[in-house]
């Protein structure tokens, strides 16, 4: 298998997967060469993601990478996640093959646009 | 994971036990090279000769017009650089849909001075011979046309192009890959003057294929060194190979009409339950003039690749009508050619049955699809 064990559960048992209802920030990048997509709603509470869901369409890795990083970024401040990096997102995978790095850096993208979108909306939470 | 379900008898087959047993022999006991005149080579040429009068015998040649190849890729490119380099110069015709192995042959006959048509398909991937027609020229020297096209299995209409390519003298190549040793093939009443064929298609070693060429059609060697067969290929024959390849088709001569009958109900059995059970999925391929075991479906809003993964951790083998590679999407060249739209291509999966398949196998597949796609579906960016 070419995948990580922890990549195939995340892709079996996506965490968090799903709108979320009146979202404090919301995010999405695309991958324009594959088409691969990844949105990520954010609840915040006292400047951290309280609370992260996700909606992908891509690849095995694509989807694994977005439930990875709902929980990874779960408690973390949005001042961080704005510059939340790719090999955060893989680490969380514990790697990607070189052909799919793009999965973590859409999701990542992903993440950071929504951190962006809440601070600029004021959204920082009670 | 317990149950492994295999369907991808298009990419590749099991060999046979029959033709296992009957290759073993070759490898340590008459290994001799069957150009040597010793007793070890003359045993190998009888296993060469044996392989080769089985293939004749059930495609009603002669023996002497089997050439024996490394795979189809090798026939396609023997048969398409052949043919236009035995003339020097002129025109191919082929079709948008044709396997790699003759479109990149055309391609770089092009580069040498070849002028190439590529004829296009209707939404069902045929090619309608009116096409062919049209694209004939003074100088057209060769017109290659594959039999079934092997990701979405549609039937192309090769006894009338076969019919116009001999009115003109044309000489009429057929990449039968897909169809050797599954549906009944009549070189002479098609009109055909070379056919590529394979044998691990139809349950024989890889490493092995065949191309027939009709006797008097002008072709040149691409492979040059020995004499061995006839001139035509050169290289020594790869002995094992080549007598299981002859047992598999002896096999397939035996087995072919029941077992097409069988896996065709499969295959039917396959697209009802998918289609009634699966929103928004589109078969591929022409609804009947189609290959007995292919059923290539696209599921829309859904990544090819992440269907055969979440299939593959279910122990189930398919492969997927879209290609990611290297982080860019490569959509099948048939099915763009068949002009299905991208947002559709990206999520074709092929499903190939065979020898081996069951209906609770089919069933199995059907449930985890359903399972699948409905997943999948749930966790989409809205539109996309």
């Amino acid at each position: 298998m070419r995948y990580s064990r922890t990549l195939i559960d995340h892709f079996l048992e996506p965490r968090n997967a799903g709108m979320m209802p009146a979202p404090d920030g919301v995010g999405q990048d695309e991958y324009a060469e594959c088409g691969d997509q990844a949105r990520v709603f954010l609840r915040v509470r006292g400047g951290r993601a309280a609370e992260a869901r996700f909606q992908a369409y891509g690849c095995g890795p694509t989807i694994a990478a977005a439930s990875a990083a709902s929980e990874l970024i779960a408690g973390r401040p949005l001042a961080d996640l704005v510059h939340l990096k790719a090999q955060e997102v893989e680490d969380a995978l514990d790697g990607l093959p070189d052909d799919r790095r793009h999965a973590a850096d859409v999701v990542a993208g992903a993440v950071r646009a929504a951190a962006a979108d809440a601070l600029a909306r004021g959204n920082v939470g009670p | 994971m317990s149950r492994r379900v295999y369907l991808d008898y298009n990419a590749s087959t099991p060999v046979h036990p029959e033709v296992l047993a009957e290759m073993l022999p070759y490898f340590a006991e008459r290994f001799g090279n069957p150009s040597s005149i010793h007793v070890f080579g003359r045993e190998a040429r009888e296993g060469l000769d044996t392989a080769r009068e089985r293939v004749a015998r059930f495609l009603r040649v002669r023996p002497e017009e089997i050439v024996f190849t490394s795979g189809g890729t090798e026939s396609d490119n023997l048969a398409v650089k052949g043919l236009a380099w035995a003339r020097g110069s002129g025109h191919v015709i082929t079709s948008r849909v044709e396997h790699h192995a003759v479109l990149r042959a055309c391609e770089w006959l092009e580069t040498v001075g070849f002028a190439v048509t590529y004829v296009p398909v209707d939404g069902h991937g045929m090619v309608d011979p009116d096409d062919v027609k049209r694209a004939l020229r003074a100088d057209t020297l060769a017109i290659s046309i594959m039999h079934a096209n092997s990701e979405v299995g549609t039937l192309q209409p090769v006894g009338a192009i076969g019919a116009l390519a001999r009115e003109r003298g044309i000489a009429f190549h057929v990449d039968a890959v897909q169809t050797f040793g599954k549906l009944a093939l009549d070189v002479d009443a098609l009109g055909i003057d070379a056919l590529s064929f394979s044998s691990h298609k139809i349950y024989g070693p890889k490493g092995v294929a065949g191309l027939w060429i009709r006797r008097g059609t002008r072709m040149v060697s691409v492979q040059h060194g020995g004499d061995h067969e006839r001139r035509r290929r050169a290289g020594t024959e790869n002995v094992p190979g080549i007598v299981g390849f002859g047992k598999a088709v002896e096999v397939r001569g035996r087995d072919m009409r029941d077992e097409e009958l069988r896996v065709r109900a499969l295959r039917d059995r396959l697209w009802e339950g998918i289609r009634s059970r699966v929103p928004e999925a589109r078969l591929n391929g022409h609804p009947t003039e189609r290959l007995p075991g292919t059923v290539n479906v696209c599921y829309r809003g859904v990544e090819s690749e992440s269907i055969v993964l979440g299939l593959d951790l279910q122990g189930v083998g398919v492969s997927a009508g879209s290609a990611c590679t290297s982080g860019s999407i490569e959509p099948s060249h048939v099915l763009v050619a068949m002009g299905v739209p991208l947002d559709w291509a990206m999520g074709a999966v092929r499903s190939s049955l065979g020898r081996t398949t069951t209906a609770e196998d089919v069933d199995y597949v059907v449930d985890c699809v359903e399972a699948l796609v409905r997943k999948l579906r749930a966790q989409l960016p809205v539109g996309a």
